[in-house]
C-alpha cells in the first residue's frame, strides 16, 4: 500500500472503538476515533479521510444526519455504516442518502477489513486498480487472477476468497468468520464449515498447481491464516 | 341490520299501530254519531205520525216505508236493522216498531229509514282518512330517513376511516367534526385510541429495535475481542480452539438474536409492503444462490416448475421463505441426495432426501426444534417460514415418505 488511508471511526461503544482502532491501525490504516456527531464533524474539517465508519446510534443524534454532509463535502470518502440495527429501512435509507455499504453489528473485522478496502478501491478506481502480492495479481472489477503472469480460472467464491486473504494477510481467520463471509446474509449456517472446507481445498489445489507458493495455512483446525513473510 | 333499516322499521311499525288502533276508534264513534242521527230521525218521523195520525186513520199512513198492523201487544218499543229487497238489491235500514191506539184497536206501526246513506258517509271517511294517513306516513318516512341520514352523516365517514385505519402507516385518524353530542364523544374516543395503538405500536418496534441494538453491540465487542486475542502468536492448540468456539457461540447468539428480531417484526405486522411477482422466477433468482452448496454435497437438483404462479407478498418476506425453505432442504439433505423443488397449480412442495425425523413430525414449526444431528442448525428457520404463510394464510404441510416435504398452497392469497 503506497499511502495509509486516515479512516474515521464514528462509534460511541469505547470498548468497540478501542478494538476496531487496533485493528485498523495493524492492518495498515490510519484510524482516528470519534464518539459522537459533534467530534465526527470536528475531525472532518481537520483531516482527509479514505473513509468513514459510521455508527448510526449516536448520543448526540442519529448517524443518519452525517451522510449527506459527508458525501457533499467529498464524494471519494467511502462510507460505511455500521449499525446494530438491522432494520431493512433504515439500510435503504442510508443507502439512498449516499452510503457506500452497510455492515450489521456485530461484524467480523477481516470482513470489515475487506469492505473497507472494496469501497476505497471502487472510489478511487485510478489509484488501485490491481493488487499485486509477489507473484500474485488479482484485477477486482474484472475478477481475473494472474499467477506468474498466468491467467488463474477461479470460481467467483474461489476469487471471493483470496481476495478476501489478501485482504488479511497475516491474521488468523477462524471459520466462523469465513463461513460468514462466504454465504453472506443468507447465513443460519449450518453447512458453512464444509462449504470453506471444500473451497479453500478447491483454491489451495489450484493455486499450487498454477505454482503460487502455499501462503494459505491451516492454523489448528479452527481457522485460516494467509501467511507473507 | 342497517342503522337507517332499524329506526325506520321501528318508525313504521309504531305508527301502523297507531293508524290501525286510531282507526279502529274512529270508525265505531263516527258509527255511534251516525246510530245516534238515524235514531233521532226514526222519532222525530214517530212524532210525525202520532201527529199526523190524530186527523187520520193510521190504516192510510201506510207508505213505502210505513207499516201498520194490527197488534195484541201493547207495549211495542224497539229499534232494530232489517233487510228489504227493493230492485232486487239488499237495502239496509233502521227499524222503529212501536204500538199505537186508535178507537181501541191496537196497531203496531213500524218506521224505516235507509241507512244506505249514512253507509256511504262513513265509506267517504274511511277512505280519506286512510288516505291522509298514508300521505302522513310517507312524508313523516321520508323526512325521518333524511334527518337520521343528515344527523348521522358523520357517523357514516367515522365508519369509513377506521376502516381504512391502518397502525403500520404513520398517517394520524382524523375524523369530521359532528354536531351530534353522541358522535363527537364517539369520534373522539376513536381519535384517543387509535392514537394510543399507533403509539404503542412504535414503542414496541423501537423497543425490538432497542433490544437489538443493546444486545448485538456487547455481542460485537465479544467477538472482536476473541479475534483480537486469536492473533496472538502464542497460543496453544486448545486454546485456539476454545477462542474459535467463543467466537462461533457469539455468532450463534447474534443470529438467535436477529431471528427472533425478525420473527417479533413479523408478527408486528413492519413488512406491510408488497407486490405482485412471479415466484417462479424469485425460486431461479434463490436456487442461484445456492449453487456451491448444492456441488459441494452433490446434491441432484430436480426442478420443475410446470405454470406461472404469482403471488402477492412483500418481496423480503417472499424471499426469506424461499430462501429458508432452499436451505434446509440442503443442510438436512443426504450427501448425494435429491432436491425436488416443484410448482404446479400454485402450490410449491420443495422435498429433499433424508432420514426420518428424531422429534415428533408436529414440533416441526415450532421454535429450536432440531435434530441431535445438526447441532449448528438453529432451528428457527422453518418457524419463520410458517409465520410467514400465516401472515398470508397460505396453507402449510409437512410430511415424510421417503422424502421430507413440504408444500405451501399459495391460492389462498386473494
Amino acid at each position: 500500500m503506497l499511502k495509509k488511508h486516515n479512516i474515521l471511526v464514528v462509534e460511541d461503544e469505547l470498548e468497540l472503538a478501542k478494538s476496531t482502532l487496533a485493528y485498523l491501525t495493524e492492518n495498515g490504516f490510519s484510524p482516528f476515533h470519534a464518539k459522537d456527531l459533534k467530534s465526527a464533524r470536528k475531525l472532518l474539517k481537520q483531516e482527509n479521510f479514505s473513509a468513514v465508519l459510521l455508527d448510526l446510534g449516536l448520543p448526540d443524534g442519529d448517524g443518519m444526519a452525517l451522510i449527506k454532509e459527508i458525501k457533499n463535502a467529498k464524494n471519494e470518502i467511502g462510507l460505511i455504516i455500521v449499525s446494530a440495527k438491522d432494520a431493512l429501512d433504515k439500510k435503504i435509507e442510508g443507502l439512498e442518502l449516499g452510503a457506500d455499504d452497510y455492515l450489521t453489528k456485530p461484524y467480523f473485522f477481516p470482513e470489515l477489513n475487506a469492505r473497507l478496502k472494496s469501497v476505497i478501491r471502487r472510489l478511487n478506481l485510478e489509484v488501485n486498480q490491481e493488487i499485486i502480492l509477489n507473484e500474485i495479481t488479482l484485477l477486482p472489477e474484472q475478477m481475473r487472477t494472474l499467477i506468474h503472469g498466468e491467467e488463474l480460472e477461479l470460481t467467483a467464491k474461489e476469487f471471493g476468497l483470496l481476495l478476501y486473504f489478501v485482504s488479511n494477510q497475516n491474521r488468523v481467520i477462524s471459520k466462523t468468520t469465513l463461513g460468514e463471509f462466504m454465504s453472506s446474509n443468507y447465513a443460519d449456517y449450518g453447512f458453512t464449515d464444509d462449504m470453506v472446507y471444500t473451497h479453500i481445498k478447491n483454491l489451495k489445489k489450484k493455486l499450487s498447481g498454477s505454482g503460487c507458493d502455499d501462503y494459505i495455512k491451516n492454523v489448528y483446525g479452527v481457522g485460516y491464516k494467509f501467511t507473507v513473510a | 341490520m342497517k342503522l337507517l333499516t332499524k329506526t325506520s322499521l321501528n318508525f313504521i311499525s309504531a305508527s301502523v299501530l297507531f293508524f290501525l288502533v286510531g282507526s279502529m276508534a274512529m270508525y265505531f264513534s263516527v258509527r255511534n254519531i251516525m246510530a245516534e242521527d238515524l235514531r233521532n230521525r226514526l222519532l222525530q218521523q214517530q212524532n210525525e205520525f202520532i201527529y199526523t195520525a190524530q186527523q187520520n186513520n193510521v190504516m192510510d199512513l201506510v207508505s213505502e216505508l210505513v207499516f201498520v198492523q194490527t197488534t195484541q201487544n201493547k207495549q211495542l218499543y224497539s229499534f232494530s236493522d232489517t233487510v228489504l229487497i227493493t230492485n232486487e238489491k239488499y237495502m239496509l235500514y233502521r227499524k222503529l216498531d212501536f204500538s199505537y191506539v186508535q178507537n181501541d184497536q191496537d196497531y203496531k206501526v213500524t218506521i224505516l229509514i235507509s241507512q244506505s246513506e249514512s253507509d256511504k258517509l262513513i265509506m267517504k271517511i274511511a277512505i280519506m282518512n286512510i288516505g291522509f294517513a298514508m300521505l302522513f306516513f310517507l312524508i313523516m318516512f321520508f323526512v325521518n330517513r333524511h334527518s337520521i341520514k343528515s344527523a348521522l352523516g358523520v357517523f357514516y365517514s367515522t365508519i369509513r376511516k377506521l376502516e381504512d385505519f391502518e397502525v403500520t402507516q404513520s398517517s394520524t385518524l382524523s375524523l369530521d367534526t359532528a354536531e351530534i353530542e353522541e358522535v363527537k364523544k364517539l369520534n373522539q374516543v376513536f381519535e384517543k385510541m387509535s392514537a394510543q395503538i399507533r403509539q404503542d405500536f412504535i414503542s414496541q418496534k423501537e423497543y425490538t429495535e432497542n433490544v437489538s441494538h443493546e444486545l448485538q453491540t456487547p455481542l460485537a465487542i465479544i467477538s472482536s475481542k476473541a479475534d483480537e486475542l486469536m492473533q496472538a502468536d502464542n497460543l496453544s492448540k486448545e486454546q485456539m480452539e476454545q477462542l474459535a468456539l467463543l467466537l462461533e457461540t457469539t455468532n450463534r447468539l447474534s443470529k438467535i438474536n436477529q431471528a427472533l428480531i425478525f420473527l417479533t417484526k413479523i408478527d408486528n405486522r413492519f413488512y406491510t409492503e408488497g407486490s405482485t411477482f412471479s415466484l417462479n422466477d424469485l425460486i431461479k433468482e434463490k436456487l442461484s444462490l445456492f449453487k456451491d452448496a448444492i456441488q459441494d454435497k452433490n446434491i441432484k437438483l430436480k426442478l420443475d416448475l410446470l405454470d406461472i404462479t404469482h403471488v402477492y407478498m412483500n418481496p423480503y418476506l417472499a424471499e426469506t421463505l424461499i430462501i429458508n425453505l432452499i436451505k434446509n432442504a440442503i443442510v438436512h439433505n443426504e450427501n448425494g441426495g435429491i432436491l425436488r423443488i416443484t410448482l404446479n397449480n400454485q402450490t410449491l412442495s420443495i422435498a429433499n432426501s433424508g432420514s426420518p425425523l428424531s422429534f415428533d413430525e408436529k414440533d416441526i414449526f415450532k421454535r429450536f426444534t432440531r435434530s441431535n444431528e445438526n447441532k449448528k442448525s438453529l432451528g428457527i428457520g422453518i418457524s419463520i417460514v410458517q409465520r410467514i404463510c400465516d401472515l398470508y394464510a397460505f396453507n402449510i404441510a409437512y410430511s415424510y415418505a421417503d422424502e421430507h416435504q413440504f408444500k405451501i398452497n399459495f391460492r389462498n392469497n386473494g
